[in-house]
Parts: structure tokens; sequence; C-alpha cells
């Protein structure tokens, strides 16, 4: 159970990085599909920076360069040439499939896994006295920086979101824009930044993937970033609501690996397990707010 | 959130469109891969010129690229339905490889059946695929929930399932490969180009764009829909059932993709190989979004799709490229497609 609890917490945190960065744009007022093409960026960059720097601090900022160029471009797209913002994340994601690959091929002469051995794992950090709590102390000790890091992020952006005027701002682009334009802002560049963010937050996402196996797999995100989005409409759209919808989460995941070892499940239905879990806890969230809904009128 | 949503799309197919615009976006394509041949390949005359001439060189490669292009039509057709009563399907890939799957397994079951059997196995294809976006559709019309994320969520998921069901039980024990068992011979269309893949099914593509056409712009059913798609609080206004419009485009939505992976079976696999149809959902979307949900502008779309891919799939034959240019080009088309900036070039100012 200790163990299931830890993995849990290990599983989620690409999934609330993701998630983190995602609020950002879908609280200015964009549905940012883009989440898995920015993490496979992220994921590609960061370690291939991290092996060709031969730091991993210097990667993973690299990475997020990287990854915060793809977001430029899609939001250019986006806002400057007035794209369709579905459509122009169906675009981003499918570049960065192809162009990890491409580049993968170019540089490493490979389409497949490519392991890099020079990179160290990720170090692990027990954290004192908690660690001595029963349950509380295996379930969020002794997890890789990149997890206390989101928890710091998450605690940052519910503070620039919610308790600064720029945070205002940002979810009145989302909210009504037309107040923004009266006061002489522009929601597009509110909508600008959130892009920006969301990159930010997703190659970390990715560095978190890439950088815990030491190696690159094509697709590796393999439909996280879409669990991301996923998540913030299970998580009502609230800091806190994304922690504990992306643990739910974390959990089905990890009980789904453990169930493989355990009852000899097949592979496949492993996998189909965390979309048919989340399929359910959309439904029943809709059929829950529908029912607020009517008791209301 | 959907009502959101809904006035972006309005805004897309509201946008004038342009001759001019479309060439400007075609011409960054052609320029992206050039772009691309130059930086990554060692010889990029050779890439280009396989790139460019090679889906066109002969008849088997003309054949293999027209080929490419029949799933394309019927999941464009699909996409487009469900879009123009303003609902979204994202569930293609599964629905087309469910509905591939489905047809397969029940035409190898019913080989005795003779034409019937073709029939039973085709219908049960497309109604596989319709069911899975149907729930969706229930969904919302039950209790809002979000179709564009429930059909992909499903649409996964049944993929997985598919997979294991073909690599465990319906796996065909005499070959090497991860299929199924191939269906009877006297039920696979007909070649029409030898030696390349095409086969028969490409008439019946033809046929279903025409009667998507005809049922949206001359049946009262597909006035309704539009008019459902337009504007749902109007048509609640003028008496149509409005329940029925979030279900029903989405069942002939899904039905449509699992016709197409019928038709990929029954004109070229044979049999269900494991992920055969991978892309092919994502794909259509892409051919629906460029013919702006139009059934007729449907066929040059998806003709212009498969040349990209062929052409990219040449280029890796014979060149020292990757097949994977070809999702870098189609993204730059996505990226393009919907802009209403490139879209109002040359059209008069002021307008939109």
């Amino acid at each position: 159970m200790n163990a299931l609890l830890h993995s849990a917490v290990a599983i989620m945190t690409p999934l609330l990085l993701a998630a983190m960065g995602g609020l950002f744009t879908e609280l200015s007022g964009m549905l940012n599909i883009a989440l898995e093409g920015l993490m496979l960026m992220g994921a590609f960059s960061s370690i291939v920076f991290t092996y060709l720097s031969g730091s991993m601090i210097w990667g993973v900022l690299l990475g997020i360069v990287a990854t915060m160029l793809l977001a430029t471009l899609l939001a250019v797209v986006t806002l400057n040439l007035k794209s369709n913002v579905f459509i122009t994340g169906l675009a981003t994601n499918l570049l960065a499939s192809g162009l990890t690959i491409v580049l993968s091929f170019r540089l490493f002469g490979n389409k497949g896994v490519v392991v890099f051995d020079r990179i160290g794992s990720l170090p692990r950090w027990d954290i004192p006295l908690v660690s001595d709590i029963p349950v509380l102390g295996a379930m969020i000790s002794g997890h890789s920086p990149f997890v206390y890091l989101s928890w710091v992020l998450l605690a940052l952006s519910s503070w620039v979101l919610y308790k600064t005027p720029f945070g205002l701002r940002l979810r009145a682009a989302g909210l009504h824009e037309k107040t923004l334009v009266s006061l002489g802002l522009s929601p597009s560049a509110y909508r600008f930044i959130a892009f920006l963010v969301s990159a930010f937050a997703c190659a970390i996402a990715g560095a978190v993937l890439t950088l815990n196996l030491g190696a690159f797999v094509p697709n590796i995100t393999s439909g996280k970033g879409w669990i991301a989005l996923v998540v913030i409409f299970l998580g009502q759209k609230k800091p806190l609501g994304l922690l504990g919808a992306s643990l739910v989460f974390g959990f089905a995941d990890a009980f789904s690996n453990y169930a493989q070892g355990a009852w000899n499940v097949p592979a496949d239905f492993i996998l189909a397990i965390p979309y048919l879990f989340t399929l359910l806890a959309m439904v029943i969230v809709s059929i829950h707010a529908d029912w607020k809904e009517r008791i209301k009128r | 959130m959907n009502d959101r949503m809904d006035r972006r799309w309005k805004r897309f197919l509201g946008v004038p469109r342009s001759a001019l615009g479309s060439l400007v976006i075609l011409f960054i394509a052609l320029a992206a891969v050039f772009l691309l041949s130059f930086l990554l390949s060692k010889t990029p005359a050779r890439t280009l010129r396989y790139f460019f001439i090679g889906p066109l060189q002969n008849t088997y490669y003309l054949g293999n690229m027209l080929n490419t292009s029949i799933p394309l039509i019927f999941g464009a057709l699909g996409v487009s339905l469900a879009m123009r009563a303003g609902s979204f399907n994202l569930g293609g890939e599964g629905q087309l490889y469910g509905g591939a799957f489905i047809a397969t397994v029940s035409a190898v079951a019913m080989a005795g059946w003779g034409i019937a059997g073709v029939i039973c196995a085709i219908v049960l294809g497309a109604v596989t695929g319709g069911v899975m976006a149907a729930f969706s559709g229930y969904l919302r019309m039950k209790w809002q929930t979000n179709e564009l994320i429930t059909t992909f969520l499903l649409s996964n998921a049944v993929s997985l399932v598919v997979g294991y069901l073909i690599a465990g039980p319906f796996m065909d024990p005499t070959t090497n490969l991860i299929a199924t068992r191939k269906i009877p011979e006297s039920f696979r269309f007909s070649r029409i180009l030898e030696p390349s893949n095409l086969s028969s099914a490409l008439v019946m593509a033809l046929v279903m764009t025409v009667v998507v056409h005809l049922y949206l712009y001359r049946t009262k059913s597909g006035y309704e829909l539009r008019m459902y798609g337009l504007n749902p609080r109007f048509a609640r206004y003028g008496g149509i059932n409005s329940g029925s419009y979030l279900v029903l485009p989405m069942f002939l939505s899904g039905a449509l993709y699992g016709l197409g992976g019928a038709m990929a079976i029954f004109g070229t696999y044979y049999a269900c190989m494991k992920d055969f149809s991978v892309g092919m959902g994502w794909n259509a979307l892409a051919v629906a979004l460029i013919a702006r949900f139009r059934p007729v502008a449907i066929i040059p779309a998806a003709l212009f799709f498969a040349y990209i891919e062929s052409g990219a799939r040449n280029a890796m034959l014979h060149s020292d490229v990757t097949f994977e240019i070809a999702s870098i080009v189609q993204s730059v088309v996505f990226f393009l497609v919907t802009s209403s900036v490139l879209q109002r070039i040359g059209t008069k100012r002021g307008r939109g």
C-alpha cells in the first residue's frame, strides 16, 4: 500500500505540472490542447540538452527555452494570425511528434528508443521528520526534486492567479474580454503570456518523464497531455482541485501497474484503465453539475 | 465551454474564402518541404524529386496514393457531419479501428454467407463506430458532458482493447504478423488499377460523398441538422427536436469512420493488423478542416493529404529522410488553414 501511494505521487507529478500550465491558458480563455505536444518537446529537448551540456540544470533550462519557442509559434499563429486555437493545438502536437523523431534520427541515427548512458539518475530527496510519519511519510518523502518543485510551483501559480493584479487580468481575459479592452489592456497579450507559462510547466513535466527514464522513447507522453486537460476539468479549474484530480489519476495509474504484476492482466487492458477511469470521472462530474443546476432552478 | 468554442467555429466557417489565401497556405507548405529537404537530406535534389514526382511516376504509386485517400474521405465526411451539427467527434481513431476490427471478425465468422455476409460485416463495422460516437452524443444530451473529450477518451480505450483482442483471442496462429485471420477471398473488393492496391472502395467513397452532400443540402433532416449546428436555440424555437440532433449526427459520424475502417480491410488489408490505422483518424480530421466541412471539397483535400503522405513515403524509400517529415508538412497546413488573416488576403477589406 505504501509503495502504491509513493508511486501514485511520482506518476501524478507530470500530470500536475502540465495541468498547472494548462490552467493558465484555460483561465485566459483558450482551450490549449497542445499540452501534449509541448510536453513531448520538453521531454525530448531537455534530455538532449542534458546529454550535450552534461548538466541536468542546463538541460532542463534549455529544454524550457526550446519548448517556449514552440509555444511562441503556437501563440503567434493563434493570436496574431487569428487561427482556431483547437487546430493550431493539434498542429503543435503533430509538429512535436514529427520534429522529435526527425531530429532524433538526424542526431542519433535512430527513430526508436534512444538511451543516454552518460546521464546519471535523478537524486532522491528524503525529507527529515516527515519521512518518519507512518503512511504520509512513505507517500511524500524520497521523491525526485521535480516532485517538490511541482508543489512549490503550484503554490506559486495559485498566488499569481488569485492574489496579483496580473492574475486577475489574466482571468478577466477568459471571463469577459471586453472588460480588459475597456481598461485599455489587450486580452491577446495575457493569452500570449499564458501560452508561454503553459510551455514552461509542460517542459518541466516532459523533463520528468525522460530524465527519470534516462532515455527518450518516441511519443513518450502517450496521451498524458490530454489527461492533464481532463485533470483541469475534473479539478474544476482550481489549483487545489488540480492537486486532488491528478492524485486520483496517479493512483489509478499506480494501481493498474500493480494489477498488471499481481493478477496478470494483459498490458493493453491496463493501459486502457486510465482512459476509462477518466471517462467515468467526467460523467460523474457532469451529472453532479447538472444536478446542482437543477436544484438552483 | 461549448458555447465559447461554438462561436470560434462559426467565425472559422463564416470567414470569406479566398483562392489567394489558400494558395498562400499551399505555397508555405511547399516551401516547408524544400526547407526540410535542404536541412535534413544530404541529397536534397533527389529527395525533392521523389517527394513531388514519386507519387505520380507510374500507375503503382498513383494507385496507392488514391487508395490512401479512401479512408480519409470516409473519415472526413464523418467529422463534417458531426461538426455541421455543432458536435465534435475526436474519436475517429478508435471508431475507425474498432469498426475495421468488428467488420473483419464478422466477415471471418460469416464466411459461408456470400454477398449477405459482406453486407452484414460492413454494416456491423459501421454500427460499431456509430455506437461509440453516439454514446458521447447521448452523454452530452443527458448531462452536457463535453463530447470533445469523451469521444477522445473512449476512442483511446477502445483502441487499446482492440489491440489486445487482435494480439490475444483473435490472433491468426498461422502467420507471424500480429493480425486477425484474413477475410474470405470472395469477400474482397476487386483491384481496379493493377499492380497498385487501389480497389473499388474508391467508387464507394465517391458515392458516399454525393450521398452526404445530398443529405445535408437536399433533405429536411439535413437542413434541420445544419440549422441546429448554426443556432441550437433558434432551431428549438423552430420546433426541431433538439435532443436527437446531439445523438444522430454523432452516430452517423462514427458510422462513417467505421465504414472507412471496413473499406480499408475489404479493399486493401484483408486482415485487421494491430495498429494498422494509426493516424488515419487524425488525418481525416485535417482533411475535413481543409475542406471546411463541405462534402464536395473533401475529395481534393483528401487527395492533397494523400499526395503529401505518398511523397514522404517515396522520399523515405529512395532517399535519406524519414517518413515523419510528412507530419511536419501536415502540421504546417494545420497551423495555417484556419487563419482568418491569411484567408482574407485578396478579399475586400472590412468584412468579417
